[in-house]
């Protein structure tokens, strides 16, 4: 009893602190130092490769060191407390940070092996090739259509107007939208739900054909039925594409991901197969966040 | 997923070669696109370069005025016989005098119209400065005294270079008027001084003579109306309606009227103040007051949406603390929000002042383009403003008064630096951060 | 005394109120301030208010009226052969006798003017006497009242903090007034305009000549006041204005909020706004004396023919005039429209300029239509760089290189100088003000409901 009282004490002492103190599985191998992370950083097969990313917004510096691959056709969640420093990393990803003054990104992102902070390196065809779905649905004051054919039409995906009609159609079908809108497809994108217009901004990052998605809180600003929509409409994009998707709900995490990483302060704690993670967390701070302790 | 068969699938890579195919294309419109941006830019900053520099240029010379030195004896013969003492200096016969310490400049000059052209070399105010001089200091007449007197208009622009080619109309010079002025300046009797008539005198139909003196108090004078009602009445109009206002019907068209009459033209403020002031009012004409009145109702809009906003920036804290402690709801705005929201109120107030210290189309309406000699004494006699003085010279066909415009128009521009630069100062030093 | 003295008197005098009533407080409670309903300084603003408010209310009045009444008084006295029977000839008159009391001397020929000025000189010492008398009356009158009324259960400080509130409301009722004043004042006289010259006439006839009806006693050749000429006028020169001023006023102001970098913008925006806090006046200077005669050499080198008061000069300028009003308005639509919405264009790999061409204009249309609305209004109204740059001769062209005159301009010049109220060519600028004033208002209403409208999208 006594033993155990300690050693509850001690884990609330390290609650603040980050480190790999307590390592419970016994098949975690071990064969680069990723830092301090505890699970499997690499993935067998990797489409973004992040190693030993830092992010300071001036001075400050949000993100420490993290390493990270992101597989191909896997849904990734990340989660964490507020603050964590999981949505700066999404944004890392596709260079969204670019437009932040004063935000500097340090450490190497590789997509398919290239870095995409190389300087030679073009942002425009690199966020056609990684796509992104916001926090807040946010449409183009423009019609639905204009809406799903903007992103064709500037890279000139499509060469006459028929193609572009499919290309629309067809991703309208896969947000799962296409039914509800068919026939008002003249209409500002703003006249649609909440729920309509997220999958509305989806069905407009499907439509340029990206390799990488990424979504950031796609359903905080959602009602339970949206979001359902929107996690099932996840798990069958995954079929076609890689999806890192930040969430601040574990239950959603654990709905539609297929591995897990846990931000805390800026740092990644664990990495690991999602089932894995919320039922058997091998870092304390993990299991304190998993089971409520705070968060 | 049901249709994706239908349709001919696109792999990654395709789409890549596409996107990379359309950069160079659209990389070129950002630059372009930039390009223009920045062009737009440095066109508005050239412009304003080259209207600051071309008032500049032409009007840094008015603050010099060619003067030249005579030795004039002040002939007690040529003063007038007259009991009262005044009118006998006053009266005096000083244009004599001055041609007679000309002639003795000149001693070779003795036909008639040659010595028509030598006097024509002193502009015709000279006599009065040597007046001014002796009925400073009656103990001067007896005396040989040497004394700077103003040169003419046009001596004055050959001078500064501003006459022009000598072939064409307006070089007004004759030859030997030339070779004289070169003498003149070889005796060191020529010389280009610092202009404080310019400062000091009113409007005059003389360039030389001219000065800003009486506008710049009649501007003193309608800003001083202007101030002292359009302060206190737009910073009360504004806690009554940013603090105690009930939102209805009443106060939307208050504000509608008070948001257009901030963009009503302001030519429309002149009818109103001609029409009402001056016709049914009989204010009397051309007046500091009746142009302060119209400039008060033009500025007050101004003041108005400012002072709102200041009282806008105050957080709802302070209110709630004073309430809280039992102040009554007119004690809390004038105890505690108003002295937080006065900086900018204030700053509000210089910027309305900035403005209608450079208006002038309204003040045209009420008569305050008169030729107006006297400098003003008071809100009710008639003068005239700066801006109107720089309209009035502006269209003075005298090439003289092209740099005392350029020169007025400095003036004017160094007030209104000084007041936004106050404006400025007062924002940066009071504004707060809640 | 005059005026200014008694104002002075007035001052002194309320507060001399403030203290007594103060003191009268603190009598009555023999010291012991937390007896008194309010605190003792609201008691002193109590009777302070009834010594200043009644006086300075009486001072107003008298302002106002003392000129007409005084006018009235003197012409009514005049002999017979000098009266006449139009308002316009007393106005005349008046002028003259007031010239000649100011010494002027302009009119003092006339032995009966003469006499004139001294009646008027003795009537305003008379009402300057009787001013004075009305004032120290009335401050008495309402120090007693005030004074009886303090008394221990006097609720002092609710009844000044009332008075305050009637100041606070009145003070923001004048912004009413003064539009009710303005329509009065240019309806008023342009009902008399239209009774002379048919409403129809001026507002198609092509033909703007007003100096020729005030020679001729026959009014009724009306085709001298056909404003179409003005109307084409003022809008030619605002629209090259605004073909300036758009363009370069949106450019700018895109870049300055998208590309700049902060030190850029800090230097760059407000050296732009300098050209806003320039006087018209200079600019009306500089389009005469620089950019006109300019333009007609460059003209003339290239063989064209260039009016030296050509619209171009002063569209040009007034175009410069109103670019960084443009683009502040600009600006602020600009950065107002959210940031979601270019993350969501850039995420799609859009580049910049095609996200401000393609999103943020299209979300910011609305306030920057409203914006170039309120330019346009401005550009109609501006009054002096076209009185100083552009011409008077009422042509009837789209040439920019003509000389056209405006709506405005000719207000000027009709009104400038001396005037008789009645005749038709005064009437006639504030016909043309009307116009002015009501195109102005519906451009601002229009463009106020549009930015409203846009700024709650938004919020």
């Amino acid at each position: 009893m006594n033993s155990l009282l300690e050693l509850k004490t001690a884990m609330r002492d390290e609650r603040t602190e980050v480190k790999p103190a307590k390592r419970l599985g016994t098949n975690v191998s071990f064969d680069r130092d990723y830092g301090d992370t505890v699970g499997e950083v690499t993935a067998s097969n990797a489409r973004m490769v992040c190693r030993d990313v830092n992010v300071f917004y001036g001075p400050k510096q949000a993100i420490h060191g993290v390493n990270l691959d992101i597989g191909r056709n896997e849904v990734i969640a990340l989660i964490g407390p507020s603050g964590c420093g999981k949505s700066t990393f999404i944004r890392c990803l596709n260079r969204m940070n670019d437009t932040i003054v004063g935000c500097r990104v340090t450490g190497s992102i590789q997509l398919d092996g290239q870095d995409i902070y190389d300087p030679q390196m073009d942002v425009v065809p690199l966020r056609a090739q990684i796509g992104m779905v916001f926090q807040k649905p946010n449409p183009f004051p423009k019609s639905i259509y204009e809406n799903v054919a903007y992103g064709p039409r500037i890279h000139g995906l499509t060469q006459n107007k028929a193609e572009l009609e499919e290309v629309v159609e067809n991703s309208l079908r896969r947000a799962g939208l296409w039914d509800e809108v068919k026939d008002s497809l003249d209409q500002p994108g703003t006249s649609l739900s909440g729920g309509q217009q997220q999958r509305l901004c989806i069905a407009r990052t499907i439509a340029v054909n990206p390799e990488v998605i990424l979504m950031d809180e796609p359903c905080s600003a959602l009602d339970p039925i949206a979001t359902a929509r929107i996690e099932q409409l996840i798990d069958e994009l995954r079929m076609q594409f890689t999806i890192a998707i930040v969430t601040h709900s574990m239950q959603q995490a654990a709905r539609v991901s297929q591995r897990t990483a846990y931000f805390h302060l800026g740092k990644l704690i664990e990495v690991g197969e999602t089932a894995q993670v919320f039922t058997n967390p091998r870092h304390q701070l993990t299991e304190d966040y998993i089971t409520g302790r705070f968060g | 997923m049901n249709s994706a068969s239908s349709s001919r699938p696109i792999t990654p890579g395709e789409t890549l070669a596409k996107v990379k195919a359309g950069l160079p294309r659209r990389r070129a419109a950002e630059r372009r696109f930039r390009a223009y941006g920045l062009a737009a830019i440095v066109g508005g900053l050239v412009v304003l370069a080259i209207l600051l520099l071309d008032i500049l240029f032409k009007g840094h010379s008015a603050f010099w005025q060619t003067r030249i030195e005579l030795d004039v004896f002040v002939d007690p013969a040529m003063v007038a016989a007259s009991s009262d003492e005044r009118t006998r200096l006053m009266e005096a016969d000083y244009s004599g005098m001055i041609r007679q310490g000309l002639g003795k400049l000149f001693p070779e000059v003795t036909e008639r119209g040659r010595k028509r052209s030598l006097g024509a070399l002193l502009s015709g105010g000279a006599p009065y400065e040597l007046r001014d001089r002796v009925v400073a200091d009656p103990a001067l007449i007896g005396q040989t005294i040497p004394i700077w007197v103003t040169a003419s208009p046009d001596v004055d622009m050959f001078e500064k270079g501003q006459l022009g080619a000598p072939d064409t109309d307006s070089f007004r010079l004759k030859s030997d008027q030339i070779e004289w002025l070169a003498r003149l300046k070889q005796e060191h009797r020529l010389e280009k001084r610092f202009n404080t008539q310019f400062f000091s005198a009113g409007d005059s139909r003389e360039p030389e003579q001219s000065g800003i003196w009486g506008a710049a108090v009649g501007s003193f004078f309608t800003l001083l109306v202007t101030l002292s009602l359009s302060l206190p009445m737009g910073i009360a109009a504004a806690i009554y309606l940013e603090e105690f206002a009930p939102r209805n019907r009443w106060t939307d068209v208050i504000e509608v009227n008070i948001n257009n009459l901030a963009a009503v033209p302001s030519i429309v403020f002149g009818l109103l103040g001609l029409a009402v002031f001056i016709n049914f009012f009989q204010l009397p004409r051309s007046s500091p007051l009746v142009g302060g009145l119209v400039l008060t109702l033009m500025t007050l809009p101004v003041i108005i949406i400012a002072g709102r906003s200041a009282l806008k920036a105050v957080p709802p804290s302070i209110r709630e603390a004073a309430l809280g402690v039992g102040a009554s709801s007119m004690q809390t705005v004038l105890h505690h929000v108003l002295p937080l929201a006065l900086p900018g109120m204030l700053t509000g107030g210089i910027i309305g002042m900035a403005r209608a210290l450079g208006e002038s189309a309204p003040l045209l309406m009420i008569g305050m383009v008169a030729f107006i000699v006297d400098v003003p004494g008071s809100v009710m006699d008639p003068a005239t403003v700066l801006p109107v003085q720089i309209y009035l010279w502006a269209d003075s066909p005298e090439r003289a008064f092209v740099e005392r415009t350029s020169a007025a128009i400095l003036v004017l521009l160094a007030f209104l630096i000084l007041m936004n630069g106050l404006a400025v100062y007062l924002r940066r030093r009071f504004e707060r951060r809640w | 005394m005059d005026k200014p003295t008694l104002l002075l008197l007035i001052l002194v005098l309320t507060t001399a109120g403030y203290y007594f009533g103060r003191k009268r407080s603190l009598d009555i409670v023999s010291g012991k301030v937390q007896e008194l309903h309010s605190l003792p300084s609201y008691y002193g603003y109590y009777l302070a208010m009834w010594v200043g408010v009644p006086t300075l209310l009486l001072l107003l009045i008298w302002l106002g009226f003392e000129g007409a009444v005084l006018s009235r008084l003197v012409v009514a006295d005049l002999p017979g052969e000098l009266q006449g029977d139009s308002g316009e000839r007393a106005a005349l008159l008046i002028n003259e006798i007031r010239n000649t009391m100011a010494g002027a001397g302009s009119g003092s020929g006339d032995p009966s003017i003469q006499a004139a000025a001294n009646h008027y000189r003795h009537l305003q010492a008379v009402s300057d006497w009787l001013l004075s008398l009305g004032v120290i009356a009335l401050a008495a009158l309402g120090g007693w009242f005030g004074h009886r009324q303090i008394e221990v259960e006097q609720r002092a400080r609710n009844k000044v903090e009332k008075g305050t509130m009637v100041f606070l409301i009145a003070c923001s009722t004048i912004a009413i007034f003064t539009t009710v004043g303005i329509v009065l004042s240019v309806v008023f006289e342009s009902v008399l305009f239209f009774q002379k010259v048919p409403v129809t006439d001026f507002l198609f006839g092509l033909r703007w000549s007003p100096q020729m009806a005030i020679r001729a006693d026959q009014v009724g050749s009306s085709g001298a006041f056909g404003a179409v000429p003005l109307f084409t006028g003022t809008l030619l020169i605002s629209f090259i204005a605004m073909v300036v001023a758009v363009p370069i006023g949106l450019m700018s102001a895109i870049y300055l909020a998208e590309y700049a970098s902060p030190r850029v913008r800090t230097v760059a925006k407000p050296l732009l706004e300098i050209l806003a806090g320039v006087p018209t006046v200079v600019y009306g200077f500089f389009a005469a004396l620089t950019v006109a005669p300019y333009i007609r050499d460059l003209g003339q080198s290239l063989g064209l023919d260039v009016s030296s008061e050509s619209a171009l000069a002063a569209g040009l300028v007034m175009g410069v005039m109103i670019i960084p009003f443009v683009s502040s308005l600009s600006d602020d639509f600009i950065n107002a429209v959210p940031q979601s919405l270019r993350d969501g264009a850039y995420a799609l790999g859009a580049t910049q300029s095609e996200t401000i061409r393609q999103v943020i204009i299209p979300a910011a249309l609305p306030g920057i239509v409203g914006g170039i609305l309120l330019a346009v209004s401005r550009a109609i109204g501006e009054t002096m760089i076209v009185v100083m740059a552009a011409g008077l001769s009422a042509n009837l062209t789209a040439n920019p290189l003509a000389a056209v005159t405006t709506v405005t301009t000719q207000i000027v010049t009709l009104l400038v100088g001396d005037q008789e109220f009645d005749s038709p060519k005064t009437l006639a600028a504030f016909a043309l003000g009307l116009v002015l004033f009501l195109v102005t208002l519906m451009l601002n209403i229009a463009a106020l409901m549009i930015v409203r409208k846009y700024r709650e999208q938004y919020e």
